[in-house]
């Protein structure tokens, strides 16, 4: 039948059945015709519709060898051609989950329309939704039916060339993009309305989405000060005096990293800040106010601090984007945690 | 962490927050005289290195000033 959808599925070990965790480093291999989950997925998707091959990958293999794993699921689009890939449902299982995401990244390069489904909080929606259809899922397989249920609509829609509403209508994970369009109110009529829906107790839905802080487990504490090696990181954008490496005074793409191994004292001869979150005239007079070099130093001295780390870390805060400044601050930790240091105090303005 | 607008640092996850002075002048007071600012600086600082060695749950606010001693 010339109208039949053509659809290759993307399914990990276990559903292709060749086995469980022991065998989670096999490569990519092929199947033709629709394997496990996939006979269910062709039900579902109904006449129109026939899976002609299954790609199935190792979890190991795919998130340990991605490049090798992008690779052979590319090939095998090229020669299939689908008019569309589906990966998946993962579920809650976080390498299958990113080999969904990774199997759809790849049909997406090739222009092969791909969605695949797992539960909100998999690794693969949080780390790589953005381009990617990922329709919500429960935790565990009980939830296959619905899961299949709420794919196979938008699965169709895709495999015929059609674009997908807004996320939160078409029912699929947003994806981070922002598009114009016009809500047909005006914007403090729809702020009034929410108020009062809020205020008689009613339910109500911002316009702004709230993305929940990470929550980063304490790190355990230090046995005995007078042994840890402690370090120091400002967001109060400190820099040189003069600024000679040209750090910018907000929205930091990038953090200095600087040494004061032969320094008592951050000295307002030599330091500033350079920050446009706050005026910086009384840092110009005394730059530990927002880098505690004197003080740490003192009670090195004393014996009550083991060591004053070498190197600090120094960046303007202010108007830097979450996800940047993660990216910071994992470089920052690296760093820190490659170099000995065992506790750091970071100053923020 | 050391920050005078601790809520933030509170509600955006970081699970040691000391309280600092001001904004401008985090780790110290400069209204007061040299010795007193220094003082000053020396408890948040030394509050803050308090807490390392301290089990957290989660969040946890850390007011040098509240704190019975140095």
């Amino acid at each position: 039948m010339s109208g039949s959808l053509r659809v290759v599925h993307y399914v990990n070990q276990f559903f292709g059945g060749i086995g469980g965790e022991e065998h989670a480093h096999v490569a990519v291999s092929v199947k033709a015709g629709a394997v496990g989950p996939g006979r269910l997925l062709e039900k579902a998707l109904g006449d129109g519709a026939r899976i002609e091959a299954t790609l199935i990958g190792g979890d190991n293999y795919v998130s340990e060898r991605s490049e090798e794993a992008s690779r052979a699921i590319a090939a095998e689009l090229d020669r299939l051609r689908p008019d569309l890939l589906i990966a998946g449902p993962a579920f809650g299982s976080g390498r299958y989950g990113l080999a969904c995401a990774l199997a759809c990244k790849v049909a997406h390069d090739q222009r092969i329309a791909a969605i695949t489904a797992m539960h909100p909080e998999n690794p693969g929606a949080s780390s790589a939704r953005r381009g990617i259809y990922i329709v919500p899922t429960g935790a565990s397989t009980t939830s296959m039916q619905a899961a299949l249920d709420a794919l196979v609509p938008l699965a169709r829609r895709l495999g015929r060339g059609e674009a997908l509403g807004l996320a939160e209508v078409d029912g699929y994970l947003p994806q981070g993009a922002r598009r114009v369009h016009d809500r047909g109110r005006p914007g403090y009529q729809r702020a009034l309305d929410m108020l009062l829906d809020k205020l008689h107790g009613r339910p109500y839905r911002s316009e702004v989405p709230y993305s929940a802080p990470e929550r980063v487990p304490p790190a355990p504490p230090i046995a005995d000060l007078a042994r840890a090696r402690i370090a120091m990181v400002t967001t109060g954008g400190l820099v040189r005096k003069g600024n000679p490496d040209r750090q910018v005074s907000a929205n930091a793409v990038r953090y200095h990293r600087h040494t004061v191994a032969e320094l008592e004292s951050l000295s307002p001869a030599e330091w500033e800040a350079y920050h446009a979150g706050y005026f910086n005239h009384l840092v110009n007079s005394n730059p530990n106010y927002i880098l505690p070099l004197s003080f740490l130093r003192d009670l090195e001295r004393q014996g009550k601090v083991g060591r004053v780390h070498e190197h600090i870390y120094a960046l303007p805060g202010v108007s830097t984007p979450v996800a940047v400044s993660a990216g910071h601050g994992r470089s920052i930790a690296q760093d820190l945690k490659a170099g000995g240091v065992d506790g750091a105090l970071l100053v923020a303005t | 962490m050391i920050s005078a607008i601790y809520n933030f640092a509170l509600t955006t996850g970081a699970n040691r927050v000391i309280r600092g002075a001001r904004i401008e002048h985090v780790c110290g007071d400069p209204t007061l005289s040299p010795e007193k600012d220094y003082a000053f600086g020396m408890r948040i600082v030394t509050t803050a290195l308090q807490t390392l060695t301290m089990t957290v749950p989660g969040p946890t606010l850390f007011d040098p000033l509240a704190a019975g001693k140095t």
